[in-house]
């Protein structure tokens, strides 16, 4: 019988093969993990704790349930859970109405938190060094093109919609999220080649040695 | 369809893609284009993993410390069910059991068939390869998109184009207030072909009406609607395939 302390030294792939294993205590694991950033993005979507509660239960429920789609070659278990959390976020968001008014409101604050935000000490590195990353990467881009990315992402507008609320014509709306996310490709491609060299060389030399 | 030239290939879409933020003709393109192309399968894997470091973006927010107690409770009370596998062996029953009811006795012949050869028709949709079935029957299979993972399917069509059934399977079923339709596409415009729902075990099964031969449309589409369907398509899509060309 394994205890908590076991499973937290599970890493998150075994978690989701003993989960697969109907092991309650593996899920338990998985959500301490990640329930803060299932549940913030569910909240950033959604404006709304009652409803982005339900939002984080459902993506864990799912896991529990579909731990056998999960296809470690696709992603990491992280990106995973985040996948399936904005989607079903965005399908809630969706059904409601009047959603333009209340997002072109909802996206200022979020905006403003994201760019804002102070490292977490509950949160695991990585999720710390993923949200530097994508902070620096963010950083770049200019204040116009983030609007659109951001009703594109965190909305689940499209791109027409986008135009609409920004009164902006469709062209400039395709071209600026274009461009984001064109940008934040080199970006994070650059930042990973910089860590795969400051990784490289060690091994190298090793190889060189024998 | 990888020797393309530059201009037919959607690597312009592809970012907005991954946003999920393309409008319904532009995403309709896309995702046919993503199923024969892998040049475009590659780029659109790219951007989507840059769209997905954005989850990560947000400061961290606390639920209520109840929530964690609310979720084993409910993992609980579904203890008795085995969490589903990864792949699900198809098997000659299961199929014919599924098949059964969306043909009726008067297609049954045409069943018998393509049951021959269940097994090498549904390697070649694992190919995602249009099969022909004895009878001239043609199987379209249908590719999943990220909104429903594990659904799939396929589309028969009679080789008049007359006549033709959908068969899903991993496709959960809906609440009442919502069921799948299935859109035939042609020249851009989108027309309904049928509205249905999935059991319990995740399969559903319809004949598929149009008011022209199958053969003249381009592709397929199923989303999810409100119940008794839409005069369009407004929203998400769980598969999608292209259908032969007469």
């Amino acid at each position: 019988m394994k205890s908590s302390a076991d499973y937290a030294k599970i890493d998150d792939e075994s978690l989701i093969r003993l989960i697969l294993q109907s092991q309650e205590q593996a899920l338990a694991q998985l959500y301490d993990r990640y329930h803060r950033l299932i549940f913030s993005l569910a909240l950033a979507i959604v404006n709304d704790r009652a409803t982005a509660e339900e939002i984080t239960l459902d993506v864990f429920m799912r896991v529990w349930q579909k731990a056998g789609t999960y296809r470690r070659e696709q992603a990491k278990v992280s990106t995973w859970l985040t996948h399936i959390a904005r989607h079903h976020a965005i399908d809630v968001l969706r059904r409601r109405a009047a959603r333009v008014d209340q997002f072109a409101v909802h996206w200022e604050e979020a905006r403003h938190n994201s760019e804002s935000s102070a490292p977490n000490p509950q949160e695991s590195v990585e999720i710390s060094l993923r949200r530097e990353r994508i902070h620096a990467a963010l950083a770049q881009l200019p204040a116009e093109q983030k609007e659109a990315l951001y009703l594109a992402y965190f909305g689940g507008y499209s791109q027409s919609q986008i135009a609409e609320v920004l009164k902006q014509p469709l062209g400039t709306v395709k071209t600026r999220l274009r461009l984001a996310m064109q940008k934040l490709r080199e970006f994070l491609n650059e930042e990973q080649e910089l860590q795969d060299k400051s990784v490289m060389p060690h091994s190298a030399y090793n190889i060189k040695e024998e | 369809m990888s020797d393309l030239p530059h201009n037919a290939h959607v690597l312009d879409l592809l970012p907005a893609y991954a946003t999920g933020s393309l409008d319904a003709d532009e995403l309709q393109r896309v995702d046919e284009h993503l199923l024969n192309c892998w040049i475009c399968r590659e780029e659109s894997r790219a951007f989507q993993a840059v769209a997905d470091e954005l989850s990560f973006v947000l400061p961290a927010a606390e639920p209520s410390p109840e929530l964690r107690d609310r979720l084993m409770q409910r993992v609980g009370s579904t203890r008795s069910k085995v969490p589903e596998r990864a792949s699900r062996p198809v098997s000659a029953p299961s199929f014919w059991q599924r098949l059964l009811p969306v043909w009726g006795v008067a297609s049954l012949l045409l069943i018998v068939g393509l049951a021959a050869s269940t097994f090498v028709l549904w390697q070649r949709v694992d190919n995602l390869k249009v099969a022909t079935a004895p009878g001239g029957m043609r199987a379209v299979p249908l590719s999943a998109t990220d909104a429903a993972p594990r659904a799939t399917g396929f589309v028969l069509v009679s080789t008049d184009g007359e006549d033709g059934a959908l068969i899903v399977d991993g496709l959960p079923p809906l609440g009442e207030s919502e069921q799948y339709q299935l859109w035939l596409i042609r020249d851009g415009k989108r027309t309904s072909g049928a509205v249905f729902s999935t059991d319990e075990k995740h399969y559903g099964g319809t004949r598929i009406r149009a008011p022209r031969s199958l053969l003249e449309y381009s592709a397929v589409g199923i989303t999810v609607e409100p119940a008794g369907g839409s005069p369009q398509p407004t929203g998400q899509q769980v598969l999608a395939g292209l259908l032969p060309n007469p």
